[in-house]
């Protein structure tokens, strides 16, 4: 799978490639130092959107040397820009299903970055989150604030449980006196007339 | 006036001081690893302490428009502990490679033991090998002796003078650090450590040069405001504005910049910041015009 490594400019790509991908210590390292090596102007990932050049060569990195590490060391000591950067990469890497721990996981973060790199722009929840997490997924943006937009095939998604939710949502803020966000109408359920 | 506090442990304070901080007008901060006002027992608190560093505090800190970075390290205190010792010092390779990692430190003595010039040493080697600078305490007891021990460890090391900055200094041990190529920190503390008139008549005495203030706030009883505060105490003591910069933004940006992972023009472009405001009823400036972005 070479959708990263074509995506980067020449140079990045090269620095890519010349990491060696069964050699642990430096792939953790590379992994690591990326931005410092490749910067992070904005990159197009065909069909995924613009990314970091750190982001996708990180990402590029994972495909290479998923033999030597795995995406859930490289989350658990990454600081919050490498943990997005394996979010981003997770339905683009092998079997992506056996991530799942993983990806629920994140969506636990405080970090707002992180929990965006999972929940948004991403198709790893639409087409492996069980409904349970998909829904908390999707109160937990709208609680903070993110668009409803950004998560990918949220209509496709849309269940009974996730109206009864938002409107329970609606209602606390209501309640609260605190305005509802104008966009969790879309998940609640219409109301026959 | 830009500020920087480049030694501060914001996990133990709350969002009000980062909020009176960035209205201060501090716009980056560095937190170095040290202990957590009682031991540690295991290494994975370490693990995890390190990351919250790296990760949580970073975000947090964003917040409120300041940049967040740290130190990693074995602090002096836990270099005792053999329980953790060699086990936080396994762990480091995997995290001083890391953007948001300007140094390794806190080290240096505590109690000047055998088991801590060890760990000092050789996290001076991890240091090299990661091309980073080093962050070292010194000693509350036998202050003295314990700062010229560790500059005799930095020299019997050959580690770059330049690349060491010494902290918490007072009139005694600011002319032995001045006198090798270091830099010189100074925790200015609510009680004890240095406070802002003896700062100032120090900077008035030695000049800017390589020289550093913080507040050192943790836990304990300190003020995150320390370092607008002193540099309203300088203003005040009729030191130029000029030095005033180069001593509470410019020399933390030269000495922890050494490492390319702080990008100055990216402190400049970050948040949004008022120099109008006020704090404690003073403002920063002294009949200067505010800037503002």
């Amino acid at each position: 799978m070479t959708v990263f490594l074509d995506a980067l400019p020449a140079t990045a790509n090269e620095w890519v490639v010349s990491v060696a991908a069964d050699d642990r210590l430096a792939l953790l390292a590379a992994f690591s130092g990326a931005a410092r090596a490749v910067g992070k102007e904005p990159c197009v990932v065909p069909g995924r959107g613009t990314w970091g050049t750190d982001e996708v060569a990180r990402a590029a990195l994972l495909v290479r040397g998923a033999a030597s590490v795995s995406p859930e060391e490289l989350y658990d000591r990454g600081d919050n820009r490498e943990r997005q950067a394996v979010l981003k990469a997770l339905p683009l890497l092998a079997d992506p299903e056996r991530f799942l721990p993983l990806a629920i996981e994140a969506c636990r973060t405080n970090v707002l970055t992180i929990f965006e790199a999972i929940a948004c722009e991403n198709t790893y929840p639409e087409r492996f989150f069980p409904e349970l997490n998909f829904n908390q997924m999707v109160l937990k943006a709208s609680f903070n604030g993110v668009a409803l937009a950004r998560i990918v095939g949220l209509a496709a998604r849309k269940n009974d449980e996730l109206a009864r939710m938002a409107a329970d949502f609606a209602a606390e803020r209501r309640a609260a006196g605190r305005p509802v966000p104008a966009d969790l109408s879309g998940i609640m359920k219409e109301v026959a007339s | 006036m830009k500020l920087f506090d480049p030694h501060i442990h914001m996990t133990s304070r709350t969002t009000d001081d980062y909020e009176a901080m960035a209205k201060a007008g501090i716009r980056a901060i560095i937190e170095p690893a040290f202990w957590l006002g009682q031991p540690r027992t295991k290494v994975g608190t370490f693990e995890d302490y390190f990351q919250a560093l790296l990760g949580w505090e970073r975000f947090r800190a964003s917040q409120f428009g300041i940049t967040h970075f740290c130190t990693i390290g074995l602090n002096p205190k836990e270099a005792n502990n053999p329980n953790v010792a060699q086990g936080v010092l396994d762990l480091m390779p995997h995290y001083l490679g890391k953007d948001g990692v300007v140094a390794v430190g806190e080290i240096g003595f505590d109690d000047q033991t055998p088991a801590e010039e060890k760990f000092f040493a050789a996290q001076l080697e991890l240091a090299k090998k990661f091309d980073l600078p080093v962050l070292i305490h010194t000693p509350h007891r036998d202050k003295k002796r314990g700062t010229e021990r560790s500059l005799a460890v930095v020299k019997e090391q050959r580690f770059a003078e330049e690349r060491v900055l010494i902290d918490h200094n007072n009139e005694e041990t600011l002319p032995l650090v001045l006198a090798t190529g270091c830099w010189a920190g100074h925790s200015i503390y609510p009680n004890t450590k240095m406070d802002e008139p003896r700062m100032a008549a120090l900077v008035k005495k030695y000049g800017p040069s390589r020289i550093i203030v913080n507040s050192a706030a943790d836990w304990g009883v300190s003020d995150p405001l320390k370092v607008p505060k002193t540099a309203i105490a300088m203003k005040d003591a009729g030191i130029v504005a000029a030095d005033i910069e180069t001593i509470v933004w410019k020399n933390p940006i030269a000495f922890f910049g050494q490492t390319g992972r702080i990008v100055a023009a990216d402190l400049a472009s970050n948040a949004s910041y008022d120099q109008a405001e006020l704090f404690e009823g003073n403002s920063v400036l002294r009949g200067q015009t505010p800037a503002r972005t």
